[in-house]
């Protein structure tokens, strides 16, 4: 039994990253309708980010991840306005492709500036923690409760605040939007900037959880993003918190009983599950199952 | 002997080329986990051939068989695997959900590769594959790399010929029009989903042959010769010779490989970083995916001209446009399906 609870301590933790990086992933489709396959390479730029930060802040966490969350912001912005916006108006598969192209294009240059061998950070991780049933370390902790912060403060952006307003009414149609006078190409910017921020936030917490991190980081997490993003229903934030719990929950729990190498399989193995039964996410009524393609 | 070797690379890649391009090109379906189809063809195609593991390795099957025969059962694995995923991923999926799964799949058998030694003996892989039917045919080693080159170019022929007929034929039109557009296709009385499925099994036996081949060429496979970035370079041909035409994609394989073979050979790279050569080539794959999809998707040769050209305009015969697909719903359901795909 304490098994169990130990793995479900550890998938809460793994969702919590996962939630990050998912909410990233939905927002940037949300405004620009694109499954951004080079969405992992903003993680792992965040990541490398805080390690070359490092050297200049020392032991001071807090300042590695300000440090990869801004170089995941600016990441954001030149990935909209370099890659996406170019591509506007042309079909999904299409912007898809580009993003992959785009994702092997980033991977090779964090490959050339970084070397591909691992490396790993020097922070520490803090003394086991008993909380409740769960065992968790103190960046563990400090991951989960910075994953619900992120969460309320999306919550609050996206409900509370024009800016928020806004990127709603573009996500559901930025040609109307416009003509309302909302200035989507700004909302759209905005957005990206704040996606990138998140995912090179996630970035920084995933290095730091698995220890160490090469230029894969990102795409090898990737999959695990998209599956609770479709897990939650691409496109909407708050579901895809759900999916990203699920799909966290999942792995750990599956993978502690057979394998580690095969929490992926067992990823998968869901995403199939989903895509078969449940395309448009668990967390959808019956009535509202149109895909936005 | 040089060229001999990356001649043969090449035409290897440019029957798988041509298999994927029945999927993608005709059908419309972009494939992630085809050169999953490429592995497991060169990984049956060993273990039917080398005969029974020596302990500590590991692997299924361990037969001796003649490579032949072996090949063709490697084939037939493929296409089963493939019977399987594609049931899955083309029932109802489309676009990126139809990339994604297929992507997922592809990875959880690249896992399964790596991690159950059992199998394929993990991340060690499988070789011993040497010019099989050297002694019979009585060559030398250069002799028979010359006569395995001139069997891949007679095979890669044959399947040209092969697609080309295809390509022409009621059955590739009906995958275009189902192609550029499902529900009328579907309207028309056309079984959208058999039409993609019998597409998707014909290109991954093509895959699985180009396995096979690829096999004997490296005489030894493991988990890293497939990593599933791999089948970038291959997209990157076909858009580069253009997509949906048998011409333009054998023609895309050769540029670029040749091309960007020949380019990394004249790159830098400094003994004490290995990594920089390689990683240059990628970056320059990638950047050239992104340059066609934005200035050329069309390719060089373009789909109307080589389809149509051909068979003369003859009235009635559905218009093939070169380009993009038509946006296809992720409900592929037959026209009067209960599924909305209005897109909001």
């Amino acid at each position: 039994m304490s098994t169990f609870l130990v793995s479900v301590g550890i998938g809460l933790a793994t969702a919590a990253i996962l939630s990050l990086s998912a909410v990233a992933f939905t927002l940037e489709y949300a405004v620009s309708r694109v499954a951004n396959f080079a969405h992992g390479e903003l993680l792992t730029i965040g990541a490398y980010a805080a390690y070359t930060g490092q050297r200049f802040f020392h032991q001071n966490v807090a300042a590695a991840a300000l440090v990869a969350a801004a170089a995941g912001c600016a990441a954001g912005l030149a990935m909209n306005a370099a890659l996406i916006e170019q591509f506007r108006g042309r079909s999904a598969i299409t912007v898809f492709i580009a993003t992959l192209g785009a994702s092997l294009v980033l991977q090779n240059v964090l490959v050339i500036i970084y070397g591909a061998a691992n490396v790993s950070y020097s922070f520490a991780q803090g003394g086991l923690h008993h909380i409740g049933p769960f065992l968790w370390t103190t960046s563990n902790i400090e991951v989960i409760l910075s994953a619900l912060a992120v969460a309320g403060l999306i919550y609050l952006l996206l409900q509370r605040t024009r800016f928020g307003k806004a990127v709603r009414a573009v996500s559901q149609d930025r040609v109307l939007a416009q003509v309302s006078g909302i200035p989507a190409r700004r909302v759209v910017m905005g957005t990206w900037a704040l996606a990138g921020a998140i995912a090179g936030f996630a970035g920084f917490t995933l290095a730091d959880t698995i220890g160490t991190f090469g230029p894969q980081l990102g795409f090898s997490f990737l999959l695990l993003t998209i599956t609770a993003t479709v897990a939650g229903g691409i496109g909407r934030p708050y579901a895809t918190l759900g999916g990203a719990l699920l799909v966290g929950l999942v792995i750990q729990v599956a993978g502690t009983y057979t394998s580690s190498a095969y929490q992926l399989v067992w990823a998968f193995g869901l995403l199939v599950l989903l895509m078969l039964f449940r395309p448009n996410g668990l967390f959808v009524r019956k009535s509202a199952t149109a895909v936005r393609a | 002997m040089y060229w001999v070797s990356v001649i043969t690379e090449a035409g290897i890649f440019a029957i798988l080329a041509l298999g994927l391009d029945v999927v993608w090109g005709w059908g419309g379906d972009f494939d992630l986990a085809f050169y999953g189809y490429l592995a497991l063809g060169s990984y049956m195609a060993m273990v039917l051939t080398i005969g029974r593991p020596v302990p500590p390795v590991e692997y299924i099957i361990g037969w001796r068989l003649p490579y032949p025969l072996a090949l063709l059962l490697a084939v037939i694995v493929v296409v089963a695997l493939a019977a399987v995923i594609g049931a899955i991923a083309l029932r109802n999926l489309r676009e990126i959900y139809f990339a994604v799964t297929t992507l997922s799949a592809v990875t959880a058998l690249y896992l399964l590769v790596q991690n159950y030694t059992p199998l394929f003996d993990g991340y060690n892989g499988v070789y011993g594959l040497i010019n099989p039917g050297q002694t019979a045919l009585n060559l030398t080693y250069n002799g028979y790399r010359i006569v395995f080159l001139a069997v891949v170019l007679v095979l890669l022929a044959l399947v040209y010929f092969l697609v080309q007929r295809l390509s022409v034929s009621p059955f590739g039109r009906m995958l275009r029009s189902v192609r550029e557009d499902e529900h009328a296709a579907a309207a028309y009385g056309r079984s959208v989903f058999f039409a993609k499925y019998r597409a998707y099994l014909f290109g991954a036996a093509l895959a699985g042959l180009a396995g096979g081949l690829f096999a004997v060429f490296i005489s030894a496979f493991n988990p890293s010769a497939w990593t599933p970035q791999e089948l970038l370079v291959i997209y990157a041909a076909i858009l580069v010779g253009g997509r949906g035409n048998p011409r333009g994609v054998i023609a895309g394989v050769f540029l670029v490989y040749i091309g960007f073979i020949e380019l990394t050979r004249y790159l830098p790279s400094p003994a004490s970083r290995p990594e920089f050569g390689p990683a240059m080539r990628q970056i320059l794959i990638g950047l050239l995916i992104i340059l066609m999809l934005k200035f050329r998707p069309e390719g060089l040769i373009s789909e109307r001209l080589s389809v149509d050209g051909r068979r003369g305009r003859r009235p009635g015969a559905p218009k093939v446009a070169a380009g993009e697909p038509a946006a296809a719903a992720v409900s592929g359901q037959p026209a009067g399906g209960a599924k909305d795909r209005s897109s909001q």
